[in-house]
């Protein structure tokens, strides 16, 4: 037994399923399911792969040669990754193929409104989701056997509440490693070249063709057939008054606040078991559906023609529930107490660690009212209104293409950068810039390197002096690849010498051509870079105008104090970079 | 004669970099010593950046179901920054135990000017709401053994120990095991401390 978080709980089972390679890229809540195998399970590969779609496709090559592999992400990079993904639904799978993704319900770690059980739904694969860390190490070992006796890649869900739960697992205290080796199939293409043949040659017994033959159909009926009789779909016949059907951690909700009501807990939420849900439908008088993410399993459960109350008492879009034990009690258990939070509690907005590159970036820009897009990277931040350095974010590596976008059809009467921070460049910035230099592109890319993702705390990319696979030769150089891309102006600064990253942002926006400032800075919270002695504000001196505040660090605060307020550094977090001394008029804050 | 403790519910709130998450995996190792059951959830936002950290910590002797404490069951409210422990007093029990810092870190709301702060202080909302309360400034507890804006957790981990009358031995142990070699020493200051605060607080009760 082991108190394990989901996330330790799938890296174990992955262990314990003889996977052979991991591949995966980080994101919130889940970047630790690779950190643990890598860490714990040395027997397996891992790889931060350089974005989503290329750690499936890692994935895919090592399921092909045999051996069981998982590609990790979060559900926004499954965006990222779902063409790959597509071309491996319902093709021949040797070793077992499971994607574990993880889906940001209710935003804790900011994430979009995503659900990734769209792709079960799209893709035509099966999707698991645990309820705590023992369904989670339990599912991943399920995974892998449904994967190759099925012959289709699996979706293993979890939940930024999965994956940061911690509960007791019991584990195979005497297991020893074995990679798992299976090879069925000579070829394994995608459902287009399979078909062509299938359709056209479905008689023969040519075994150059019947070697496409593979009928991905049946595959996923078969499954779903045996999804009634499966374990995983656990049926709790209780009181005939509520049932309700329920997958993750809403189960355990269910069950504490509505301990009488007969409920269906699915495991294989995709496909459905049809013959499971009838019963409890005909058991209770009243049938819910309770489910973290969209309106996925009602939908599919309403396209079976079993009514369930699902949205229309508990909605979703825009607010996107996340579940709690509170939100089913208020609608579901009469006279349940109320309880009113303190009011007017301020919220807090994500804000940058003191001394982050991104501050001196972004008051840069601020200062000579140069727009700007940015990405997701830490620079994201700066999108927020008590920074208000950025127009114009979406997602993951998107600012340089945007600029350009931008740059052309303005025709560059106006000046707009785009920001990006190392992570996003590797991922698929780097395309962006390829695409500006041969459609001519004349914008500026200004490229935030702080050796690391930082966002996701601070993982390896291409450009790390660290890493799983770190080889000083084959660490990737920025410089050089814009070089070799064509950029005409190439410059390297220290954001922290605030005239030279200003001179040098200048320079390139005003060449109206295009050019890469590259601020190279490692992260100061990654690497823990040594702090100069915190600056300090003289309060006979500061008028209160707030601009220092603007510049958006942790370690400036307007606090109470005796009689009127004041603003002060608070010296516990300030590194003494002294970008918030270079926007005081009054000359009040110093070393 | 007291009844055995068939588990607790608690909430350890604060902002990123507090420690949190140390307080949670000491109690929890402390808890599973005990043979107690266990669940703990992160909320973990982006707290390495300012955001509000919340851990739900329930221990139990019969399997722990829901990994979120519904508002109303929180025995304990454990905060190490006041404006999130005003986030959770609704959620305690008649009978449940406020212990918070009355250490603030501003938002960024207010600090910009985008939201109002709350016109009273907060400490006094905190001793205002009916449930029993200890607020510590760690101003008032600067040691030149060790320094408090970092582990201001341990203080609180010894002050809630001595509170519920655990032995203290069992507790160090952990805290060994838990922290790098050097921050040992420290770390330890740091408990004793906290239980010398919670005795004077008991004692003036």
């Amino acid at each position: 037994m082991k108190m394990m978080n989901g996330n330790e709980a799938v890296a174990r089972g992955a262990f314990e399923a003889g996977v052979k390679v991991a591949a995966g890229y980080p994101g919130t809540p889940s970047t630790e399911v690779m950190e643990y195998t890598h860490q714990r399970y040395p027997d397996i590969y891992c790889e931060w792969s350089t974005n989503e779609k290329v750690a499936v496709e890692v994935a895919i090559g090592a399921s092909f040669a045999g051996y069981r592999s998982f590609a990790l992400m979060k559900t926004v990079g499954l965006n990222v990754a779902a063409d790959a993904l597509c071309g491996a639904a319902g093709s021949q799978i040797n070793g077992g193929l499971v994607l574990v993704v993880s889906d940001d319900v209710g935003r804790i770690a900011g994430g979009d409104y995503n659900d990734c059980r769209h792709f079960g739904n799209m893709f035509n694969i099966p999707v698991l989701e645990p309820s705590d860390s023992q369904d989670a190490k339990d599912f991943m070992v399920r995974a892998f056997e449904i994967s190759e006796e099925y012959s289709t890649p699996v979706i293993l869900k979890t939940t930024s509440v999965t994956c940061k739960t911690k509960s007791r697992v019991v584990i195979d205290e005497d297991y020893t490693y074995e990679a798992r080796f299976r090879h069925t199939y000579p070829v394994s293409f995608s459902k287009v070249v399979m078909t062509t043949i299938m359709m056209k040659a479905k008689d023969s017994t040519h075994p150059k063709l019947t070697k496409y033959f593979n009928d991905f159909v049946e595959n996923i009926d078969r499954l779903a057939r045996d999804s009634n009789d499966s374990d995983l779909n656990k049926l709790e016949l209780n009181g005939s008054k509520i049932g309700v059907i329920t997958a993750g951690t809403p189960y355990y909700y269910v069950k504490e606040v509505l301990p009488e009501a007969s409920v269906l807990k699915l495991g294989l939420i995709m496909p459905l078991p049809e013959k499971k849900i009838r019963a409890l439908a005909e058991h209770v008088e009243a049938l819910y559906v309770i489910e973290d993410g969209h309106d996925i399993l009602e939908k599919n459960i309403k396209d079976l023609g079993v009514w369930v109350i699902g949205k229309e008492l508990f909605p979703k879009f825009p607010h996107m529930t996340r579940f709690t034990p509170d939100v089913i009690e208020e609608k579901l258990v009469p006279d349940a107490p109320k309880r009113t939070p303190q009011k007017d509690v301020p919220f807090r907005l994500p804000i940058s660690c003191a001394g982050c590159s991104h501050l001196f970036v972004a008051q840069t820009l601020k200062k000579h009212k140069i727009k700007a897009a940015t990405d997701v990277t830490c620079g994201i931040i700066g999108c927020f209104p008590h920074m208000e350095a950025y127009s114009l974010e979406k997602c993951m590596g998107a600012s340089i293409a945007m600029a350009h976008g931008y740059t052309i059809a303005n025709e560059n009467k106006e000046d707009f950068v785009a920001v990006i921070g190392d992570g996003g460049f590797w991922a698929t910035g780097i395309n962006g810039l390829m695409n500006l230099i041969y459609n001519n592109g004349q914008s500026t890319t200004i490229i935030v390197d702080n050796s690391c993702l930082a966002m996701t705390g601070g993982q390896n990319v291409p450009s790390s002096e660290f890493g799983f696979n770190y080889k000083p030769e084959n660490k990737l150089d920025i410089t050089k690849v814009c070089e070799a891309i064509g950029i005409k102006d190439i410059v390297t600064v220290d954001p922290h010498k605030v005239e030279s990253l200003e001179a040098a942002i200048l320079n390139a926006v005003n060449a109206k051509t295009n050019s890469v400032v590259i601020v190279q800075k490692p992260c100061v919270t990654r690497f823990k870079l040594p702090k100069d002695t915190p600056s300090y504000i003289d309060q006979d001196l500061c008028t209160q105008c707030r601009q220092c505040l603007h510049v958006g660090c942790l370690a400036i605060e307007r606090k109470a104090g005796e009689g009127s307020h004041q603003i002060v550094i608070n010296e516990d977090l300030c590194t003494g970079c002294r970008l918030c001394s270079t926007v005081c008029k009054q000359e009040a804050i110093q070393p | 004669m007291k009844s055995p403790d068939t588990g607790k519910n608690i909430i350890i709130a604060g902002v990123g970099g507090q420690g949190i998450l140390l307080f949670s995996n000491i109690l929890s190792q402390f808890y599973m010593n005990l043979g107690y059951e266990l669940k703990i959830s992160d909320v973990v936002g982006l707290g390495q950046r300012g955001g509000g950290v919340e851990s739900h910590f329930r221990y139990s002797n019969k399997p722990v179901l829901s990994p979120f404490i519904k508002a109303g069951d929180v025995d304990y409210v454990i905060s190490f920054e006041q404006t999130e422990t005003l986030r959770f007093l609704h959620c305690l029990k008649a009978d449940g135990v406020v212990l918070t810092s009355t250490y603030e870190l501003t938002s960024s709301t207010v600090n910009t000017g985008l939201q109002k702060d709350l016109s009273e202080s907060k400490t006094e909302i905190i001793k205002r709401s009916g449930k029993k309360v200890f607020a510590i400034d760690p101003t008032e507890h600067k040691s030149p053994d060790f320094d408090i804006s970092k582990m201001m957790n341990v203080v609180m981990l010894g002050f809630y120990a001595q509170f519920r009358g655990y032995a203290h031995d069992d507790m160090t142990d952990i805290i060994k095991e838990s922290v790098p070699k050097r921050f040992i020493e420290g770390n330890l200051k740091a408990y004793e401390l906290g239980t010398t605060i919670s005795d004077g607080n008991l004692v003036a009760e």
